[in-house]
């Protein structure tokens, strides 16, 4: 289990690793800086327009260069530029803090040291980063990471609601709700945000199955529980009905124009933080 | 209930193995208890349908380990016992009633568990409805009726409850007793202590013309009881009695203080054929007045133990004080107190008061007048027993009265003074009449000064003690039955080395037993009974029955139940009476021949319940690992992995162990840690146990020594984490102390330790490290939480200019981790002068800054904590250190630096007084 320090370590380790999309000639000349064009005028560094001088105009927001050019006054306008907004959610639930192995780490923490790790990578390529939370601003920076940490780590509201206008947002869970929950709990999110990422983090148990003999099952954090006599013979069943729920949420995902990545909290970190920067760079080529 | 050679105590228990197939039926349908586990994903599985199968049934082996578990419980609550003896004697079965005749005195007590046994076994085989009946030997005022007839469990818990008596058993009163009952018995079992052959044969015979009798005598094996003491001068020697004068032996008997704590203990050897041994104590005097019993080692009867009372050890001793001297070495009654210690119990007061105390003995040092209406009175006292010591002096020499052994010149005799030509005189040797014979005079006391005695003819047999020249030194004259005796030498060695001689002792000690003693002053009085013996030896607080006690019956009585062995207490003091005073009683060697004698095997019985009972728990814990892993708990093949390991662990450790209890004879680890840290001076600080803190203040002690050890003359070796419980903490400059964020109290034994180690110049500096708190100016109260009982001074901020601030550095502020925190130091002037510390140099430190931490490296010399201000501040830090180390080890000889300005300005007032030699005027 891990605690915040811990957590932002790991964070640290797994960004370390991913490739960092401000390397290369190649990659400068087609991703965008953080800043992205919203062609129109407004605050920004690039060119935009020059437009006739109006009485409300302030006199040192003339361009005198393209003024004297000929009678008329003129004002340089620059292109609005803003930074692109990527929100996180990780599931509180209870089911998704364990783990079936105490030298494992639990699914919530897997998938909050991937989720920092590509949050860390992305802010520092300048883009907004920020949770469901409410009360927190998505922010830019190091101290941006810094809350989110905080954030997923305690402070994550059990639905997330749509927040600004957010670029893509990426929602780690385990998807084990049933698939009309989800489609409740996503769709508005999909119409504030075209791109998002479902991210699967499952422990290899749930995977497998491997339960023999007598067993009492116990959802963690509910009280209830289900004595099956023989553990075995409800495997087959179990496995169909595992792959069917993962079926109907990547149908879900794929309705909504999202993407669906799976890990399994016993392969390493590293390959699941890859692929879902892989996953949002796909993103990044299609804006 | 009898089985054979088994005997069922409880025999309905058996009822239970009724309830065998019950237990069968049901262990066959429980199913075994499922596996837990936690699963998220158990949604998907609600709708699958639950085909939960008939319980699995237990295996067949399983049902019969519990249900032998189960058998064995039962069978082993029905009490058998195993009892072949029983079968011996059937053909006496119907005689009629039973009489079981026991001896229970105290001299039954050695072997009181073999009796129970053995009247417990004589029932064994009789009919469980013939009646029994009970007769004690040992006289009490509650006789139990032997015509009463008990039931077996009547019988049976009477006999369990029954306890030695303190007293010895009375044969011949049980015989009438029982005659006058006019019980029939047809059978009588005798379990006696086979002791006391003279009433033990008449009795037998008497019973055994009664019905047919059967004895048990259970003979102590060993030593049983102590007969008598003898004391003189320097032995106590105690008689210890036997039972059978068999082939020699050995037995130690011990001496034990008021508390049950051995003192001393003697062999006792015995001659081969020999039933008497002698115990011998070599004590000193003042050990001897501490022993208030003896008891033979292993010895458990009231006869074993010999009280010592007060009587026989202590002499009540009265001291006359004339002066009441500011000086207590020059004192006269300084010395004679010091002498009688060992050996008397002393009370100070004044003459009158004294003589109506009851005392064995009055000193009077140098009072050269006894009052003539008070004269009258020490006379009477005198020919009543007592003893009264007179030392001599410049007061009795000049104005002596009559009360003297033997008529004394009006002057003292001055020998080896610078005016006279002789030397001072050594003690010659003690007469053979006086009561000092026996005593070596010392080579190395020499009198310079004493009264003379007249010359009379009959002064020679007052003489206890002479000086080599032949005058007396010592002298004494029976008055009635008392004493009356003179040192002709003060009793301080004014006149005199005597006092300062360990001969002085021993004469003041027989001069003392010299008179009738305390034991016949207390000829009357009553005593009552304080403490008494029970049959086993031990001491309890006195029964009801017991009554108190004539002084003058001491010698005769003999311990009964209204005056039973034990401490009696009266107006003189306590005395004891002894079960064993003078016992001369032989064992029986022959029974007659027509009575059965009972050996040992008889009352051999074996109780198995206990044996089935942990069988049926071996096969409960068997049962146990079965269950785990027949559930699945206990995974077959990780057990077998888990078994290697700790095959493997173990054999490691047995191979380890002796190597490294080999390693902690060669060098014992504390020894060489106080060596190492008198050898080396180093810095040193007290763990708390908890680990971070711990390692953080080594860190910060390491860094501290290593710039000691780069800028000064202070080359410390590797700090030490010290115990203040365990070890010694006087071969440590100062000791630090980082406090925890919430600290354990330190033990008391640590308070006191660090007390003695302040107290005797010791320096303790205490880093709360809590000073990163904002706003609080300084919070010092877990301090009081953490180690309370520290006598902790008056404590101030570090003045400006104090030596601290510049004993290497001259420093403005002294920062730790946290930036500008006060240490705070022992306010001057504060205590008592000679409390404190040599130079008035702080002896605890406190300060909050967490100092430790900013001086802290690495084994690589890199600092471990960042520090409020950076390399700055923690250079800073490290001069902070440094000049406190300084301080603490040059003390205040800084101290003159920062007066230097002071000097200064004087030199300047006063133009150059050191060039114009007025040196002295500066202070």
């Amino acid at each position: 289990m891990y605690d915040l320090n811990s957590l932002r370590a790991e964070a640290e380790r797994l960004a370390q690793l991913l490739p960092d999309p401000d390397v290369g000639v190649g990659a400068r000349a087609t991703l965008h800086h953080g800043a992205a064009g919203r062609r129109r005028s407004g605050l920004g560094e690039q060119f935009w327009q020059y437009r006739r001088y109006a009485q409300t105009d302030a006199a040192d927001r003339v361009d005198w260069r393209r003024s004297a050019r000929g009678d008329e006054l003129f004002v340089r306008e620059t292109e609005m530029e803003s930074a692109r907004t990527f929100l996180f959610w990780s599931d509180p639930n209870p089911g998704f803090q364990w783990t079936s192995n105490e030298d494992q780490p639990r699914k919530s923490d897997r998938a909050n040291a991937i989720l920092l790790a590509i949050a860390i990578t992305l802010s520092k390529s300048g883009e907004r980063i920020g949770s469901f939370s409410t009360g927190r601003r998505p922010g830019i920076g190091r101290s941006a990471a810094d809350r989110l940490a905080e954030d997923l780590f305690t402070n994550q509201p059990s639905d997330p609601t749509p927040q600004g206008n957010a670029i893509a947002t990426i929602i780690a869970s385990d998807f084990y709700d049933a698939p009309e929950i989800w489609e409740a709990r996503l769709h508005p999110l999909a119409k504030s945000c075209e791109q998002g990422v479902l991210f699967q983090v499952r422990d290899p148990i749930e995977i497998n199955f491997p339960f023999r003999g007598r067993t009492r099952f116990r959802k963690p954090g509910e009280s209830q529980n289900l004595i099956l006599g023989r553990a075995e013979t409800v495997q087959e069943a179990y496995l169909e009905k595992l792959a069917a729920q993962n079926e109907k949420i990547k149908a879900l995902a794929k309705s909504m124009g999202w993407l669906f990545v799976e890990h399994a909290t016993d392969q390493p970190a590293e390959l699941a933080s890859s692929e879902l920067q892989k996953t949002l760079s796909h993103f990044g080529l299609t804006l | 209930m009898t089985l054979g050679p088994f005997l069922l105590l409880a025999p309905l228990a058996l009822a239970g193995l009724l309830a065998l197939p019950v237990i069968w039926y049901i262990l066959r349908s429980t199913p075994p208890a499922p596996i837990e586990a936690e699963l998220p994903s158990l949604r998907l599985l609600e709708d699958v349908e639950s085909r939960e199968e008939t319980p699995q049934r237990t295996p067949w082996w399983v049902l019969l380990l519990r249900l032998t578990m189960a058998a064995l419980l039962i069978v082993g609550l029905a009490l058998p016992v195993f009892a072949p003896a029983q079968d011996s004697n059937p053909e006496q079965v119907d005689a009629g009633p039973v009489l079981v005749v026991i001896d229970n005195g105290w001299t039954s007590a050695p072997r009181w568990r073999e009796l129970q046994d053995a009247a417990e076994a004589a029932l064994v085989g009789l009919d469980r409805d013939s009646s029994i009946h009970l007769l004690l030997t040992t006289p009490t005022a509650l006789t139990n009726d032997p015509a009463l007839p008990l039931s077996r469990n009547e019988f049976l818990s009477q006999l369990r409850s029954l306890r030695p008596l303190p007293w010895r058993p009375d044969r011949d009163d049980a015989l009438v007793r029982l005659q006058e009952s006019d019980l029939q018995p047809g059978r009588i079992i005798w379990v006696s202590d086979g002791l006391d052959a003279g009433t033990a044969l008449a009795f037998a015979n008497d019973l055994n013309a009664m019905a047919p009798l059967s004895v048990f005598a259970a003979t102590p094996r060993g030593p049983f009881a102590i007969t008598g003491i003898e004391t003189d001068a320097g032995t106590t020697e105690l008689s210890v009695l036997r039972a059978r004068a068999s082939e020699g032996g050995q037995v130690y008997v011990s001496a034990l203080t008021e508390d049950q704590s051995a003192l001393a203990s003697a062999e006792v050897i015995y001659e081969p054929g020999a039933i008497l041994g002698a115990a011998q104590f070599d004590l000193p005097a003042a050990a001897l007045s501490r022993i208030s019993s003896f008891r033979i080692t292993g010895g458990d009867s009231a006869g074993a133990v010999w009280l010592w009372d007060s009587a026989e050890r202590t002499r009540q001793v009265g001291l006359v004080s004339s002066d009441t001297t500011a000086q207590p070495f020059l004192s006269d009654t300084h010395y004679v107190r010091k002498a009688l210690l060992p050996f008397a119990s002393i009370t100070e007061s004044d003459l009158p008061a004294l003589l109506n105390a009851s005392l064995d003995a009055i000193v009077l040092t140098d009072i050269g007048q006894i009052p003539d209406d008070l004269r009258a009175q020490v006379d009477a006292w005198l020919e009543s027993g007592g003893v009264l010591i007179r030392f001599a002096g410049p007061r009795l020499a000049a104005q002596g009265d009559e009360l003297v052994p033997t008529p004394l010149r009006r002057a003292s005799r001055a020998i080896g003074g610078k005016l006279t030509w002789e030397d001072p005189q050594q003690l010659g040797t003690f007469p053979d009449t006086s009561p000092f014979a026996g005593i070596t005079p010392p080579e190395n006391v020499t009198v310079q000064q004493q009264v003379l005695a007249s010359p009379r003819p009959d002064l020679a047999q007052h003489i206890w003690a002479r000086l080599a020249d032949g005058s007396p030194v010592v002298t004494a004259d029976r008055r009635g039955s008392g004493m009356l005796v003179l040192f002709h030498v003060t009793a301080n060695p004014d006149w005199s080395t005597l006092p300062y001689s360990g001969v002085f002792v021993e004469m003041l000690r027989r001069s003392i037993s010299a008179g009738k003693g305390g034991s016949d002053f207390d000829g009357t009085g009553l005593y009552t009974p304080a403490l008494t013996l029970d049959g086993g030896g031990r001491l309890t607080a006195a029964g009801p029955a017991a009554t108190p006690l004539e002084a003058a019956d001491f010698a005769t009585t003999t311990p009964s139940e209204l005056h039973p062995p034990g401490l009696y207490r009266g107006p003189g003091g306590t005395r004891a009476l002894n079960a064993a005073t003078d016992l001369d009683i032989v064992p029986v060697e022959a029974w007659p021949t027509n009575i059965e004698l009972l050996s040992d095997t008889d009352r051999s019985r074996f109780n198995i319940a206990g044996l089935l009972l942990s069988g049926a728990f071996g096969l409960l814990l068997l049962d146990a690992i079965i269950a785990l892993l027949l559930s699945g708990r206990l995974a077959l093949p990780r057990p077998r992995r888990a078994v290697t390991a700790s095959i493997i662990v173990l054999f490691g450790t047995v191979l380890y162990l002796p190597v490294q209890s080999e390693a902690q004879t060669v060098e014992s680890p504390e020894l060489s840690k106080q060596a190492e840290a008198a050898l080396e001076m180093r810095l040193a600080f007290i763990e708390t146990g908890d680990q971070r803190t711990d390692n953080a203040t080594r860190a910060g002690l390491e860094g501290l020594s290593m710039m000691l050890f780069r800028r000064s003359s202070v080359e410390p070796a590797e700090p030490h984490a010290v115990n203040p419980e365990t070890d010694s903490l006087d071969v440590y400059p100062i000791l630090f102390l980082g406090l925890p964020d919430s600290p354990q109290p330190l033990s008391d034994r640590a308070i006191e330790q660090l007390n003695s180690y302040l107290r005797s110049g010791g320096a303790l500096f205490v880093d709360t490290r809590n000073g990163s708190s904002i706003g609080a100016d300084a919070d010092f109260s877990i301090l009081r939480s953490s180690l309370e009982g520290l006598d902790a001074p008056q404590m101030v901020r570090v003045p400006e200019d104090h030596v601290l601030t510049r004993s290497f550095y001259l420093l403005d502020t002294m920062p730790g981790r946290y930036g500008d925190r006060p240490v705070w130091i022992e306010a001057t002037g504060a205590g008592v002068a000679e409390e404190r510390r040599g130079d008035g140099v702080s002896r605890l430190f406190i300060g909050d800054a967490d100092y430790l931490a900013a001086w802290a490296i690495d084994n690589r010399g890199r600092p471990l904590f960042s520090v409020d201000g950076g390399d700055q501040e923690r250079e800073l830090a490290f001069r902070f250190g440094i000049n406190l180390i300084i301080y603490v080890l040059t003390g205040n000889y800084k101290e003159d630096q920062v007066h230097i300005p002071a000097l200064l300005e004087r030199l300047g007032e006063r133009d150059a007084p050191f060039l114009e030699g007025e040196g002295d005027a500066v202070p």
